[in-house]
């Protein structure tokens, strides 16, 4: 991993809240949630430049070489933003599952298209349970003649319509494939997303040829690694967003008067802020806490994950829903940005595991 | 005092050699044994604040200075040292007192010669602190001092207690309060011990008839007594964060698991679905409000403010209520009990009562949201109907 100080992660983070604030505004975001692709390709293409897309990527297949300190903090701004973009499927999840795989050829084949934004990676792991367990996995692999067949499926695959690489989770995840979304025997479906700004799909294999790739490791250790990164930068998504939802929250009880007094001068409202305050820092402490330990290696690594997995989910969730009531009738309209994080923070919920799922865990790291 | 050993400003290593050369001379566990002796010690050794000025039993040293002494003074067990952090009431007399009164009291109360209490809460005055009707008169060359008092802890043994009374009934309310160092054994002052929800007995009423304070005795000007308040207030919060008590059975955790959960191994519930969660929730709020403060702590290392800050009281409120409840639910049937052969039951219901201590006391949650709300968030305060009206028209009740 690349050495990167403090403050040339400062310098990171605040290029990319420029170029959101440039190019992923509210009204680009509007814009975007309604194509089919589901995120811009010229914004896209800027992130890539900037990094972003190859950010943990190692230097040597032209990726930035960053951890998760830089990435937790760019997914901040990420949540932040609304920004609608295939960095959680491509350049993390799939560029750590490659990563920690260890297939030398499957890295140099596919990670410099992925570290530069030309080609989207994505994970294909879970079924229709939306379980991301080894339990989960519903694709079976047999070998056929020296060539590997997949059958089954995969849903709830991120950005999985756009994807031009496929690593499929087979076998209970014993194994790990490369397929071709074009191959014969491919179908990928669009599922319809609560969160427009999310692109899911369902991946259906019959007889579908993939190639094996090689694990350094059992397949569900590097599979858990790159789980663990993901979280990482989903809890950095929660606490940007969180925190950005709050901050427009405020400003509004700040302006709008009812009563002849702005609103946010009721005590009714003020403590709904001051304990969303309270929600929303915590998430921040324990995004960065969560980024920290996976960085440092940290024995209680594990646990810190978790713990941002759902504390940072909840707050993300309790701050866009008690937004909503905040506001009051304006933010019940499609035309106010409430909803569109409401909906960012109720997927972002469950994309990996509801939070019930990541307590249980927690207590089990604990030793309960 | 004495003022002939200015210390010289030190690079930091050096500072922490002085302090553990200083330690290894005169230091061993055995002084423990009389506090008074050792504390005595460390402040003529301009240990015990290090952080104040030279002329007042310091040596200037910067916060983070003052953290090292800290760190060397705890590796060895040494008390005495920090009071420029956390003595409330030395830290107030510095700031706001008489030179009078600082040459007379600062030393002793940083030597644990003279102990003290705090005379602001009354019965009609609780959230709204500055509607005190405590009442102090001049009279020749002291204050008379009328009134009573509450929640006020030590006041039995305390040889003066900080005291906030009216000076001026004819200005809006903050406007006529002063501060006083008021003497506690005079006839004029009667403590009552007030028995609390625990059973126990920690805090008092303090009844004030005809009390005396010495004019040299006022801390600020006459009618700034509000101003000195903030100052006292933001000592004492700065020290309430950072702990508050745990079961009092003292029964240990023998295994160093996490307490709740071997509460729940032991209760034979450790299994129920729902419990683990709620185990998991009240470990995890445990744990962010550490998090929180770790984070708070290094932004203020590094000089920038931290909204995280303000945010630990009302955590803590939190943990302790929840922690509490699970407890409870956890110990079910057995919680019905109490005395000492039960133990958990114990633990269980003074930490349900005892909750009330951190969520109410010094600002109630409610009142600590107002101030997230409105220093934090910038959010406009109350309109408040007894602002600008002269304190003798103001409802009280």
């Amino acid at each position: 991993m690349a050495t990167i100080s403090a403050e040339e992660r400062g310098a990171l983070r605040d290029s990319v809240r420029r170029l959101l604030g440039d190019l992923g505004a509210e009204a680009d975001v509007r814009r975007t949630m309604e194509t089919d692709a589901g995120y811009d390709a010229e914004l896209w293409r800027k992130l890539a430049e900037m990094g972003v897309a190859g950010l943990v990527v190692e230097e040597e297949y032209g990726g930035a070489g960053a951890g998760p300190l830089e990435l937790e903090l760019v997914m901040e701004e990420a949540g932040a933003a609304l920004l609608c973009s295939p960095l959680l499927a491509s350049g993390v999840l799939a560029a750590e599952l490659l990563r920690a795989l260890g297939d030398e050829a499957a890295k140099a084949r596919l990670l410099p298209g992925v570290a530069a934004g030309t080609s989207i990676a994505t994970v294909a792991l879970t079924g229709d349970t939306g379980s991301w367990t080894p339990e989960g996995v519903a694709v079976t692999a047999s070998q056929q003649d020296g060539s590997w067949r997949l059958d089954g499926e995969a849903s709830y695959v991120i950005h999985g319509q756009n994807a031009d690489i496929l690593l499929v989770i087979a076998n209970g995840g014993a194994q790990a494939f490369e397929v071709d979304p074009k191959a014969a025997g491919v179908t990928i479906e669009a599922l319809p997303t609560f969160d427009h700004t999310l692109r899911l799909a369902r991946v259906a294999l019959a007889g579908a040829p993939g190639q094996l790739i090689h694990a350094t490791e059992p397949v569900w250790a590097a599979v858990q690694q790159a789980l663990d990164l993901a979280l990482v930068a989903l809890a950095g998504e929660q606490a940007g967003g969180a925190r950005r939802c709050l901050d427009f929250t405020v400003d509004y009880a700040k302006s709008r008067i009812q009563f002849g007094r702005a609103i946010g001068s009721f005590q009714a409202i003020k403590h709904m802020a001051s304990d969303l305050l309270l929600e929303s820092e915590s998430a921040i402490s324990a995004a960065r806490n969560a980024a920290r330990a996976l960085a440092e290696g940290a024995p209680d690594a594990d646990a810190a994950i978790s713990l941002a997995a759902f504390a940072c989910a909840e707050a993300f969730s309790q701050t866009t829903a008690t937004s909503i009531q905040m506001h009051g009738g304006i933010a019940f309209t499609w035309a106010h940005p409430a909803h569109l994080y409401l909906r960012r923070a109720r997927a972002d919920a469950q994309l990996f595991g509801a939070p019930a799922y990541h307590r249980e865990r927690y207590l089990q790291q604990l030793g309960g | 005092m004495d003022d002939a050993a200015t210390p010289a400003a030190a690079s930091d290593d050096q500072l922490r050699e002085e302090v553990a050369a200083w330690l290894k001379a005169n230091w061993d566990p055995s002084m423990r044994d009389n506090r008074h002796a050792w504390v005595t010690k460390v402040v003529e050794a301009r240990w015990a604040a290090p952080r104040w000025p030279v002329e007042w039993y310091g040596r200037g040293l910067s916060n983070e200075q003052g953290r090292i002494v800290e760190r060397e003074f705890a590796r060895v067990g040494a008390p005495g040292t920090g009071q420029d952090r956390t003595q409330l009431y030395a830290n107030t007399l510095l700031a706001r007192g008489t030179p009078a009164l600082k040459e007379k009291l600062i030393g002793p109360i940083l030597k644990g010669e003279i102990t003290m209490c705090l005379l602001y809460s009354e019965p009609g005055a609780g959230s709204d602190l500055a509607g005190i009707r405590t009442r102090a008169e001049r009279v020749g060359d002291h204050y008379v001092v009328n009134g009573q008092k509450v929640w006020t802890s030590t006041a039995a043994t305390a040889d003066y207690g900080m005291l906030i009374a009216r000076t001026n009934w004819d200005v809006p309310k903050h406007q006529g309060i002063s501060f006083f160092f008021l003497p506690m054994k005079q006839a004029g002052v009667d403590v009552r011990p007030l028995r609390q929800i625990t059973n126990e007995s920690h805090f008092n009423e303090v009844f004030l008839t005809d009390a005396i304070a010495p004019v040299e005795n006022l801390l600020g000007e006459l009618g700034q007594g509000w101003s000195v308040l903030q100052t006292a207030l933001a000592y004492e919060r700065s020290v309430m964060g950072e702990g508050a008590r745990g079961p009092r059975s003292g029964v240990a955790e023998a295994s160093g698991e996490e307490p709740l959960i071997a509460l729940a191994r032991e209760a034979g519930v450790l299994a129920n679905p729902l419990l683990r969660q709620d185990i998991a929730r009240v470990i995890a709020y445990k744990r962010l409000n550490a998090l929180n403060t770790a984070r708070a702590k290094a932004d203020l290392a590094q000089g920038t403010s931290s909204p995280v800050m303000s945010l630990g009281k009302l955590a803590m409120s939190r943990i302790l209520h929840e922690e509490a409840r699970l407890r409870t639910a956890i110990l079910g049937a057995a919680s019905l009990l109490e005395g000492p052969d039960h133990p958990r039951a114990e633990d269980a219901n003074f930490l349900t009562l005892n909750a009330y201590f951190t969520s109410i006391g010094g600002g109630t949650d409610q009142i600590q949201r107002n101030i997230i709300g409105e220093r934090v968030l910038g959010l406009p305060k109350e309109p408040e109907v007894d602002r600008d009206v002269p304190f003798r028209e103001v409802r009280g009740g």
